[in-house]
């Protein structure tokens, strides 16, 4: 389970997040959704604290963090418990795409190579990449790296992987490549917390879905409650700019 | 006075035996610079109060005097540290018995670290900062980070602009001369000295300082080749 309790951030004296609470029970899906600016790549940084959060609690598996005294090492900790799957891959330019799954495998899991190897071979052939493992990432496309990326995040066999808009900086026809890939290991029964605009995949995917605005989760709910019959009229609103063909579709 | 050119393969051949020297003090300068330098970037990349002062005074300061004024600087202060301090605390240290080409080692050292630190500052800055989240969400520490994922990417940015700091320390080592170290340069004023051949002597010197600077250009890109393998998307 993953039980984000008061989570706040401000840059400077600006407030991106406001007291969230939200909690992730094993084996969910939860997609967030909002406006740009709303904070939710901030909510996914904390949770990974790749971004320190002013103030909250943090609680993966059995991990609990109080962001206000956490020690170098209470971070290190946390971060083996999630990982993240970025918006820009960022996979490392300097390794190919079995290196790069492997990297964590070795350094930080202390796997034997030829374990890692293994592991490895194995989730990059999941993810539909067994012929690019000597590729480097400046020789793939788009979707392939973020392919990759999500085989990094996965051989961590962390408790939640987390996905920062994983397809928007894609071009269109790889967009399907990669849902497809995120669809199959939530069937797996992963514990994800996803940001997107793929309305079409959130709907079938998620388990429970989150409205943030300005800071503060506004709304959440599973996909029917939330898509179909929306509380706040900011949600209502969001729902009605984001997909326009609701309009005359039902 | 006639050119003679025999006596450019005469002092060729009696240069060589001051390569050596020239080499030494390239090498430690450039070593010795380098670790300097990544020190000095680090500090200032990581914004360590008091020490990213010190470190970015100690880069403008060299980088903004003449590489013979350090070595003087060096030549004539360090004695009197070190005297200084041998008399404080009872060593038995004095500065007579510094050799003189540990006055060249130091003062290039601290010479090149200078040059060296802002090259590998900018290498380490062109290195994206999703890199290192994405080692971070991996699980890895600061220094594991660095060493696996940043440092390899910085170096390879970095590398054409270090092969010229080298090249650099190569041709300024020919300072050590104003504290009567033998080496290329100096051995071919000497060479020319029993003759007076000295445009001779100094062009065997010049071949041999460019036959150097070739051999440091080649290494180079033999690294570069291997390392930028994984950047095919270059404009290269
Ligand atoms: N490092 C930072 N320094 C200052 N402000 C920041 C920083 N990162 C984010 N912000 C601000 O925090 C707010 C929330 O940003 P965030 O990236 O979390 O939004 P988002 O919901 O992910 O938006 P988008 O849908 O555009 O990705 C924005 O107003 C942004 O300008
Ligand atoms: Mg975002």
């Amino acid at each position: 389970m993953i039980q984000l309790t008061n989570i706040t951030k401000s840059f400077g004296r600006h407030q991106v997040l406001n007291k969230i609470d939200l909690t992730v029970q094993k084996g969910e899906v939860v997609v967030i959704l909002g406006p740009s600016g709303s904070g939710k790549t901030t909510l996914l940084r904390c949770v990974n604290y790749l971004e320190k959060p002013n103030d909250g609690e943090i609680l993966i598996g059995d991990y609990r963090l109080n962001c206000k005294h956490a020690s170098k090492k209470d971070i290190y900790q946390l971060r083996q418990k999630s990982a993240m799957v970025f918006q820009q891959y960022n996979l490392f330019k300097h390794k190919t795409a079995l290196e790069n799954v492997m990297e964590g495998l070795v350094v930080v899991k202390k796997l034997s190579k030829e374990e890692a190897k293994t592991r490895s071979i194995a989730l990059l052939e999941k993810v539909g990449l067994g012929s690019k493992l000597d590729a480097y990432p400046s020789q793939l496309s788009g979707g392939q790296q973020q392919r990759v990326g999500i085989a990094r995040a996965l051989a961590l066999e962390p408790e939640v992987i987390l996905f920062d808009e994983p397809t928007s900086a894609l071009d269109p026809e790889l967009v399907g490549e990669v849902l497809a890939v995120i669809r199959k290991i939530a069937k797996e029964g992963i514990t994800m917390i996803v940001v997107t605009h793929e309305m079409g995949f959130a709907r079938d995917v998620a388990n429970h879905v989150v409205f943030m605005d300005g800071g503060v989760i506004v709304e959440e709910g599973t996909p029917v409650e939330l898509f179909n019959n929306p509380q706040e009229e900011r949600t209502k609103q969001f729902l009605k700019r984001i997909t326009p063909e609701l309009n005359y579709s039902i | 006075m006639k050119l003679d050119p025999s006596f450019i393969w005469t002092a060729l051949i009696q240069l060589l035996s001051a390569i050596p020297t020239t080499l030494v003090i390239t090498a430690v300068s450039v070593t010795i610079g380098f670790i300097i330098g990544l020190i000095t970037a680090l500090l200032r990349i990581y914004k360590i109060p008091v020490l990213s002062q010190i470190a970015a005074g100690y880069v403008t300061f060299i980088r903004g005097t003449p590489m013979l004024t350090h070595l003087l600087l060096i030549y004539f202060g360090l004695p009197m540290l070190v005297d200084a301090l041998s008399a404080q605390f009872g060593w038995s240290i004095k500065s007579s018995s510094i050799p003189m080409i540990g006055f060249a080692f130091i003062s290039f050292s601290i010479t090149a670290g200078a040059y060296m630190a802002e090259v590998i500052r900018s290498g380490l800055l062109a290195v994206n900062r999703g890199q290192l989240e994405a080692a971070y969400s991996v699980g890895m520490t600061t220094p594991q980070a660095l060493r696996r994922i940043v440092f390899p990417q910085a170096l390879a940015v970095s590398l054409p602009n270090l092969s010229n700091s080298v090249i650099g320390m190569l041709h300024g080592s020919t300072l050590v001369f104003t504290v009567s170290v033998v080496d290329i340069n100096a051995k071919a004023q000497i060479v020319a000295s029993t003759n007076w051949k000295f445009f001779e002597a100094y062009l065997a010197a010049a071949v041999i300082f460019w036959g150097l600077t070739l051999l440091i250009e080649r290494i180079t890109a033999v690294i570069e080749k291997r390392i930028n393998l994984y950047n095919r998307g270059g404009v290269a």
